[in-house]
């Protein structure tokens, strides 16, 4: 019994131990629309940090671009520097992209 | 003791008295030196003073000389920090300043050859043949002012001012009652030396073997404000030796398709005709409006060119959000659209846009309120998927009050204008795009789109154009008004190689009473999306492996293509009368030739900046 009671408690402070490393899969998700200012694909190409300007703020912000369509348009220069952007990350550290797209009209 | 000892004690008493003696010239000694020591400790001590002094001074000049390196070095980065500062804040004027940082200019030149050539359909020309009735009776009457043929030539007028009159499907049926001999009369001026021009105009093979053309466009965008911009577009196309439109109207006899009769107000600057710039789009948009990606834009809209057309025309692969699809719409409407595009991560791009344009002003009402409506159309458009991978659309739009010929001038028909509103037109749509990367050495591009239009006669008929109704009637035979439901699909696709080789066909098929609304298509014969029948193209594009200078899009290519248009039914791209077969076509009283099929062969060079 006192056996099985503190491996119930053994697992339940493992369960709540894992249960605070997955925290960041939650993290703060930032939004802003800004020109790109600068953009540096790595040398690999599977990623991209673009520099944008926010708007109301004026402070420059990188964005870190992963996924392959977003790239693609970097690439072939779709969105260059100049182009404002609509932009939301996952404000993990490195601003991971989730949504980067020119901002729509016309 | 004796002996020794007093010796002992003797030296030890000499000793004694001599010591004093010894020890008192060794003290005098002594104290000399100690009188030398103490001068020269005296001395010592005085030089370790100076010394001491020395050491004192030169720590203080030591620390004067930091605190003036202190001084000196805090001056300096001051002054560099400041300099910097001030070099910043130039660069930030000067980037400002420039041109660039606002505006954007772009733009393309295209020259074109093409090869056209056709077969028709045995008809009688309408136009003709009121003109030889005309010209035959006026020479009549001017050769022998005889009360018969005065009154020949009244009657003639007479009908055509009673014909003009004419607005419904009951009053035409009661015009033509009323004027039978004088129908039957028309038949006899087919023909007439008063005109040398014979009505009756067999089937024949047209051809143009050269048809030389430039065209122009001028890209501007410029950002007014923050979230506010002015977007324009300047064009200029016409064909090598005219300033007009003759090449393609086929000046001198009837048109072969009532989008080729002339240009007009949505059509100048895509339908060949004079090198006078034209302002093709301008409009200002509003975007990111409440901090949403929502936008609004009004002007001279971007309703021309639309997707898939791109893929031909070696555009950007994605329109973007402006645009319309290019089966349903192109035109260049004056209009406004309000847009808005959700965040939906499982809808990556989607967007929706409410549409408006007027395609049709007709100025004042008249003192007796039978006045001609404007033309509008309003539209919905929903693309839930816009990515590279694949694009989706849909899109309704009506035609509201339908005019039965444009404003022109210099017509075979001569000055045409709106007499009469025929009703409305619905249209839905719904298409895709896809590119499939790495599909042997290149890339594939698949596009497919189907559409349906649904007409909405009233009880008007068009009196200059025979009483013929929305989509209904022939010339001199009107139909009661009758919902027409046409359909049409395109499908095409285009492989891109790494050479900068791009290869498409494309194949477009309309029903019998299919009618879309692109007079503005940038084909010669007729816009080929409202062939009632099918039309096939294919295309290679070579694009010239050259660094891009004036922009990243820059670049220059060589086009050659072939269309061919096999019609099934007359009337592509005509919502006046309904379609007759063409294989019945046989001497029909018609206001265009029908043509039963054709080819254009086209090579281009074209330049984007």
């Amino acid at each position: 019994m006192k056996t099985k009671l503190s491996t119930l408690i053994a697992v339940a402070v493992l369960g709540l131990s894992s249960a605070t490393f997955s925290v960041n899969a939650f993290a703060d998700e930032g939004k802003m629309v800004g020109p790109v200012t600068k953009i540096t694909l790595a040398a690999d190409g599977k990623s991209a940090v673009a520099v944008l300007k926010d708007s109301k703020s004026g402070e420059p912000v990188s964005i870190t671009i992963t996924d392959d369509l977003t790239l693609d348009k970097l690439k072939d220069k779709r969105i260059q520097p100049g182009d404002e952007i609509r932009a939301r990350f996952d404000k993990d550290g490195k601003n991971t992209s989730k949504s980067f797209k020119k901002t729509a009209g016309c | 003791m004796d002996k020794r000892f007093k010796q002992k004690l003797l030296a030890a008493v000499i000793a004694g008295m001599l010591l004093p003696a010894a020890a008192m010239a060794t003290e005098a000694d002594l104290l000399k030196r100690i009188e030398a020591l103490a001068q020269q400790n005296e001395l010592l001590a005085k030089e370790l003073q100076a010394l001491k002094g020395q050491v004192q001074a030169n720590e203080v000049k030591t620390a004067q000389t930091a605190e003036q390196v202190k001084a000196v070095s805090a001056a300096a980065p001051s002054a560099d920090a400041a300099a910097l500062e001030d070099l910043k804040g130039q660069m930030a004027l000067l980037q400002k300043k420039s041109l660039g940082s606002w505006l954007t200019v772009g733009g393309d030149y295209r020259f074109r050859y093409d090869y056209l050539e056709g077969q028709t359909k045995t008809f009688t020309d309408v136009n003709q043949l009121f003109t030889n009735a005309q010209s035959a009776l006026q020479a009549n009457f001017f050769a022998n002012p005889s009360v018969t043929n005065a009154g020949a030539l009244s009657a003639l007028m007479m009908f055509a001012k009673d014909m003009n009159n004419v607005k419904t499907f009951d009053g035409a049926n009661a015009f033509l009652a009323a004027n039978s001999p004088m129908l039957t009369g028309l038949s006899g001026f087919v023909t007439t030396p008063a005109t040398d021009k014979s009505a009756f105009v067999p089937a024949y093979q047209p051809k143009n073997n050269s048809l030389f053309s430039n065209r122009f466009e001028l890209d501007l965008n410029a950002k007014a404000t923050q979230d506010v911009s002015v977007t324009a577009k300047l064009n200029m196309y016409k064909v090598f030796g005219s300033q007009n439109d003759g090449a393609v109207t086929n000046a001198g006899s009837a048109p072969f398709f009532a989008d080729r009769v002339g240009v007009f107000d949505g059509t100048l600057g895509h339908v060949p005709s004079t090198s006078y710039l034209n302002v093709d789009r301008v409009y200002a948009t509003w975007s990111n409006i409440a901090d949403k990606e929502m936008w609004f834009s009004i002007g001279r809209r971007p309703s021309t060119g639309g997707a898939p057309s791109n893929l031909r025309n070696n555009t950007a692969v994605r329109p973007g959000n402006g645009g319309t699809p290019s089966l349903l719409v192109d035109y260049a409407f004056d209009g406004v659209t309000l847009g808005y595009a959700p965040e939906i991560d499982s809808l990556p791009g989607a967007y929706a846009k409410l549409c408006y344009g007027r395609g049709l002003e007709t100025g004042y009402s008249d003192s007796l309120g039978n006045s001609l409506k404007d033309t509008d159309m309003v539209g919905l458009a929903l693309v839930p998927i816009d990515t590279d991978p694949l694009r989706v659309w849909l899109q309704w739009n009506r035609g509201m009050n339908i005019f039965d010929a444009p404003t022109m001038r210099a017509t075979y028909f001569g000055d045409t204008v709106a007499k009469t509103n025929l009703g409305d037109i619905d249209w839905l749509g719904a298409g895709f795009m896809t590119t499939h990367k790495n599909i042997g050495p290149g890339t594939l591009q698949v596009f497919g789109d189907v559409a349906m239009s649904i007409t909405r006669p009233n009880n008007n008929v068009s009196a200059q154009f025979g009483f013929q109704g929305l989509m209904t009637g022939a010339f001199f035979s009107p139909e009661a008004p009758t919902s027409k439901t046409g359909t049409a699909f395109a499908l095409g696709v285009r492989y891109d190689l790494p050479s900068k080789s791009k290869f498409g066909f494309e194949w477009n098929h309309g029903s019998k009473d299919w009618i879309t609304f692109a007079p503005a298509a940038d084909d010669m014969w007729t816009a080929k999306v409202g062939t009632r029948g099918n039309v096939y193209e294919a295309y290679w594009i070579q694009e010239l492996d050259r660094q891009p200078i004036s922009s990243y899009v820059s670049k220059a290519f060589f086009r050659v293509g072939v269309q061919y248009y096999k019609f099934d039914y007359t009337g592509s791209n005509n919502w006046v009368g309904a379609p007759v077969e063409i294989n019945a076509v046989n001497g029909d009283m018609m206001t265009t030739t029908p043509l039963e099929n054709a080819v254009n062969l086209y090579a281009t060079f074209e330049v984007k900046f």
